[in-house]
């Protein structure tokens, strides 16, 4: 297997509040008023993609309170306390407030009764309100804590946009990783790093991206170091690609077990996602660069639907059927009739 | 596998040249070398892969060596580091 067990890294394994409030504003355009506390944002963090609704903590049921989750008042909740009488209404507040929250939003544009804010400030939980709707606003932060919180891994391979396929080209050193994505950039397509490849998780979907330091710079074996967008210009490279299809090179090897017909899928686990894994064994002669494009058009093919292997197959079942049913005893000639060279 | 963790003395950090070095150098055995820094894992027989890491001096990273020369690999390869990656003029 190409990859050994790596344990992935996070991009950020803590946020300050402070930051999730700006890039929040900065970044997903959200309008967030802040109502207490707001001076200790820098000193609270979050420490996990999750959200939490404490309705069930506000009326006292604190067994299994995710406190150290993003809090979310919406209506209901808000509605809840209002209907409360001040002293019960302190109280319920006070049973999420007495645990370290890192921040708590009040969303379509709800503020608490000045004491409860008081109650907040004192404890030094940070509280803002946004004028949108509870789902659409959980819905939108929790995308952007998913990737800021994302899985990363760096793989040493190239990662090539072919026909708008990804494909990562993996292998030992100098086996011509390098050579085969410049030979596909010549082509027309699309380098999205060499060498060094960051894979970030997004959902179900794995990312690649060059790293900020070898974006789009290449390394030719006996050559050096080139610039593949200085050299072939703004077409010829992009900054990150859906990774769909990995393929290994590898020395010809007779022990090598090869798939012959297609009929087998091998996949391959990173970041816990399976993608498709191909086994490519060179040979002097061998134009890796076209069956790479080969194994993009493949993959599309299959993605609308056709799999060449598969029709081949219901093409030889049908075959050996009518042959043992006695259907058709032409059928043991390859072809049926020659016409001769006049097409 | 043996890893270690080790130091770089020489002034300018990890640029072209000792990154080259260090990519020569281990690409003439056999085993696989990774450098672990920042919670990456690069590929210490790709130059690119090493260049990215942009190591400083004093800078300390972790390497991996996996493969039937494995010793005899971590061994020149500390020496390349003690001896600043053969850098005269620093």
């Amino acid at each position: 297997m190409p990859f050994s067990t790596h344990s992935p890294i996070p991009i950020n394994e803590k946020l300050t509040v402070e930051e999730l409030i700006t890039k929040l504003r900065k970044r997903v355009n959200i309008n967030l008023i802040a109502c207490a506390a707001e001076d200790k944002c820098c000193d609270k963090y979050v420490r996990e993609a999750e959200l939490n609704r404490p309705g069930l903590a506000l009326t006292g049921y604190l067994d299994v309170f995710s406190w150290h989750r993003i809090q979310i008042i919406g209506n209901t909740e808000n509605d809840y306390l209002k209907k409360l009488s001040q002293d019960k209404q302190r109280k319920a507040f006070d049973n999420i407030t007495k645990f370290d929250i890192p921040i708590i939003f009040l969303t379509n544009g709800n503020i608490l009764p000045q004491a409860l804010l008081e109650n907040a400030t004192q404890r030094g939980i940070p509280i803002f309100t946004t004028p949108y709707e509870t789902t659409r606003f959980m819905h939108l932060l929790k995308d952007f804590l998913d990737d800021q919180f994302a899985l990363q891994t760096m793989v040493h391979g190239a990662m090539v946009d072919v026909y708008g396929v990804g494909i990562l080209i993996v292998g030992k050193s100098g086996i011509g990783k390098s050579e085969v994505a410049l030979d596909l950039v010549e082509r027309g397509h699309r380098l999205v790093a060499d060498d060094v490849v960051m894979i970030t998780k997004k959902g179900s979907v794995l990312m690649a991206s060059a790293t900020i330091m070898s974006k789009h710079f290449m390394e030719i074996h006996g050559l050096g170091i080139v610039d593949v967008m200085s050299m072939f210009g703004i077409r010829s490279v992009r900054y990150q690609k859906r990774l769909e299809i990995v393929t290994e090179l590898s020395l010809w090897d007779d022990t090598l077990e090869i798939n012959r017909t297609g009929l087998d899928h091998e996949q391959v686990s990173i970041l816990d996602n399976e993608i498709p894994y191909i086994k490519l064994p060179i040979t002097p002669g061998k134009n890796i660069t076209v069956i790479a494009e080969v194994i993009a058009m493949n993959h599309l093919l299959k993605h609308y639907g056709y799999d060449a292997a598969e029709a081949f197959q219901e093409k030889i079942k049908s075959s050996i059927a009518e042959k043992t049913n006695g259907m058709n005893p032409s059928m043991k000639r390859a072809i049926e009739y020659f016409e001769g060279d006049v097409e | 596998m043996i890893r270690k963790k080790v130091t770089i003395k020489n002034s300018s950090g990890l640029h072209a040249r000792p990154s080259a070095a260090l990519v020569k150098l281990s690409s003439s055995f056999k085993s696989d070398f990774f450098i672990h820094m920042y919670g990456y894992r690069v590929n210490g027989k790709s130059i690119l892969g090493v260049m990215t890491l942009a190591a400083e001096q004093g800078a300390e990273m972790e390497l991996e060596i996996d493969g039937s020369d494995e010793q005899a690999c971590l061994e020149a390869i500390e020496k390349l580091i003690d001896q600043k990656f053969g850098m005269k003029d620093e």
